[in-house]
C-alpha cells in the first residue's frame, strides 16, 4: 500500500554501517533510532471526534474571567503530534510544559512534529509510538537536515563544471563562468542564476529507501543507503509515498521462477 | 557502549583466526553453482587487510600459471566459510602492494617462525559476541 497521509516516527541517525544477508549480499545501511515517540496532541477535523477527556481545554482568560474551561473547536485536519528525545523541565517554557502535560509529561521533548493522517486518529495523547507502525512496510521516506557547507563555490553547490587547468586559462578555474547576455539583448543577470552561497543545512527527503531490518527491542531502523545529516541528527521517517521498489532478491527470485516456468 | 559498535559486534564472526598480512592462506568461499553450493577453495598471500568491525576485508594475491590473480574476501561475510593459516611469513611492509611487481622466486617471503605462535596481540580473536536483546 502507498500512502503518504500515515503517522511515521522521529529518531536520531546513528550512522552507516554494512549488514550482510543471508544469501551473502553486503548491504549498506543507515541505522536510525526511531522512538519511542511520545503521542503529544491530535488534531481533528471536527470538534466531536476529539478523545474522550481531551474535549475541553482548561485557559486561562485574564484576570476577570479567571480559568474556564473552554471546549476544544476543529481543527480542520487529522493529524498526531509526537515528540522524541527528553528535554529536561528547567529549559522548557512553561508553555511546552503545559502542552506536554496534557499527554501525561513533567518534561519536554526536543523535537516535535505532526504527522497528517488520512481517517481520524486512534492514539492519544500520552499513547507510545514505536517502530511498530512500520510493521508490513518495506520502505520509507527519511527527512533530515543536511550537513552544513558553509559558504560553497558554483562547483560543489550546482555541479558545475571547473574550466581548463592550463591552455591559457588565468585564474578562472572554479569560477561560474559568464551570467548573461550583453547589450539590447540582455535582461541582465537572468533571475535564478546559479551562483555560490551558502550551500547545506536545508531540510532534504530522501524517498523509497528500503528497510532492511527492523529492531523492535531496540527501537532501531536499519534503511539501506544515506540519509541527509550527520550522525545524531534528528530525522523523521514515514512510509514512502512511492510506489514500493521491487527489491533485487526478490526480483532475482521472480526471474529464476520464470526462466523456470519457461523451461 | 557505542550502538554502532555493539551492532557490529554483534554481525561479526568469532572464529575467523589471528592471521597478518605475509600469511599464506586458504580461503574456503562458497560459490553456487545452480541449485547446489559448494566451497571453493582460494590460496594465496594476503597482501592486505583494509577495515575494520564488520567491513574488515582481506585481499589476497596468488599466481596462476604465472598471471597474479588478486581476491578480496570480506572476512564477515557469510560466503565466507572458513580460513585456514598455511604460513607465516616475515614482512616489513603494511600492503604487500610491491609483489605485484615480482615474479616467480622473488615472490616469495621468509617463513616466520616466531610468529607462529599468536595471538601476537596478546588479545587474539577471543571475542565475545554480545547477546543481542531478546524481541519483545
Amino acid at each position: 500500500m502507498t500512502g503518504s497521509k500515515t503517522l511515521g516516527l522521529l529518531g536520531k541517525k546513528v550512522g552507516m554501517t554494512q549488514i550482510f544477508l543471508d544469501d551473502g549480499t553486503c548491504v549498506p545501511v543507515t541505522v536510525i533510532q526511531a522512538g519511542p515517540c511520545k503521542v503529544l496532541a491530535v488534531k481533528m477535523a471536527t470538534a466531536a471526534e476529539h478523545p474522550e477527556g481531551h474535549r475541553s481545554a482548561s485557559m486561562n482568560l485574564g484576570k476577570k474571567r479567571g480559568k474556564q474551561n473552554k471546549p476544544r473547536s476543529a481543527d480542520g485536519y487529522y493529524a498526531v503530534q509526537i515528540g522524541f528525545d527528553d528535554k529536561p523541565a528547567r529549559s522548557c517554557s512553561k508553555a511546552e510544559l503545559g502542552h506536554n502535560k496534557k499527554a501525561g509529561l513533567d518534561e519536554g521533548k526536543r523535537l516535535v512534529r505532526e504527522f497528517r493522517t488520512e481517517v481520524a486518529p486512534t492514539e492519544k495523547p500520552g499513547d507510545e509510538v514505536t517502530v511498530s507502525v512500520f510493521d508490513g512496510v518495506k520502505h520509507v521516506d527519511v527527512s533530515g537536515t543536511t550537513k552544513g557547507r558553509g559558504w560553497a563555490g558554483t562547483i560543489k553547490r550546482w555541479g558545475f563544471s571547473r574550466q581548463p587547468a592550463s591552455h591559457g586559462n588565468s585564474l578562472n578555474h572554479r569560477t561560474g563562468g559568464g551570467l548573461g547576455r550583453n547589450q539590447s539583448i540582455s535582461k541582465g543577470v537572468p533571475k535564478g542564476k546559479k551562483m555560490a552561497g551558502h550551500y547545506g543545512v536545508e531540510r532534504v527527503t530522501v524517498q523509497r529507501l528500503e528497510l532492511v531490518k527492523v529492531d523492535a527491542a531496540r527501537n532501531l531502523l536499519f534503511v539501506r543507503g544515506a540519509v541527509p545529516g550527520h550522525n545524531n541528527g534528528y530525522v523523521e521517517v514515514r512510509r514512502t509515498v512511492k510506489r514500493e521498489r521491487v527489491i533485487i532478491g526478490q526480483m532475482k527470485a521472480k526471474k529464476a521462477a520464470a526462466a523456470k516456468a519457461k523451461k | 557502549m557505542n550502538i554502532l559498535r555493539q551492532l557490529e559486534l554483534e554481525h561479526m564472526k568469532t572464529t575467523i583466526p589471528d592471521f597478518g598480512i605475509g600469511d599464506s592462506v586458504d580461503v574456503h568461499y562458497l560459490i553456487k553453482e545452480g541449485d547446489k553450493e559448494r566451497v571453493q577453495l582460494f590460496a594465496g598471500t594476503v597482501i592486505s587487510l583494509q577495515g575494520g568491525g564488520t567491513r574488515r576485508s582481506a585481499t589476497v594475491r596468488r599466481l596462476v600459471s604465472g598471471e597474479g590473480v588478486e581476491r578480496t574476501f570480506p572476512l564477515h561475510s557469510p560466503r565466507v566459510a572458513d580460513i585456514k593459516v598455511r604460513e607465516r611469513g616475515t614482512i616489513r611492509r603494511a600492503k604487500l602492494y610491491y609483489l605485484r611487481e615480482r615474479e616467480g622466486k622473488a615472490t616469495r617471503l621468509n617463513p616466520n617462525l616466531g610468529r607462529l605462535q599468536y595471538p601476537r596481540s596478546g588479545k587474539g580473536s577471543g571475542l565475545q559476541k554480545p547477546e543481542a536483546p531478546a524481541a519483545e
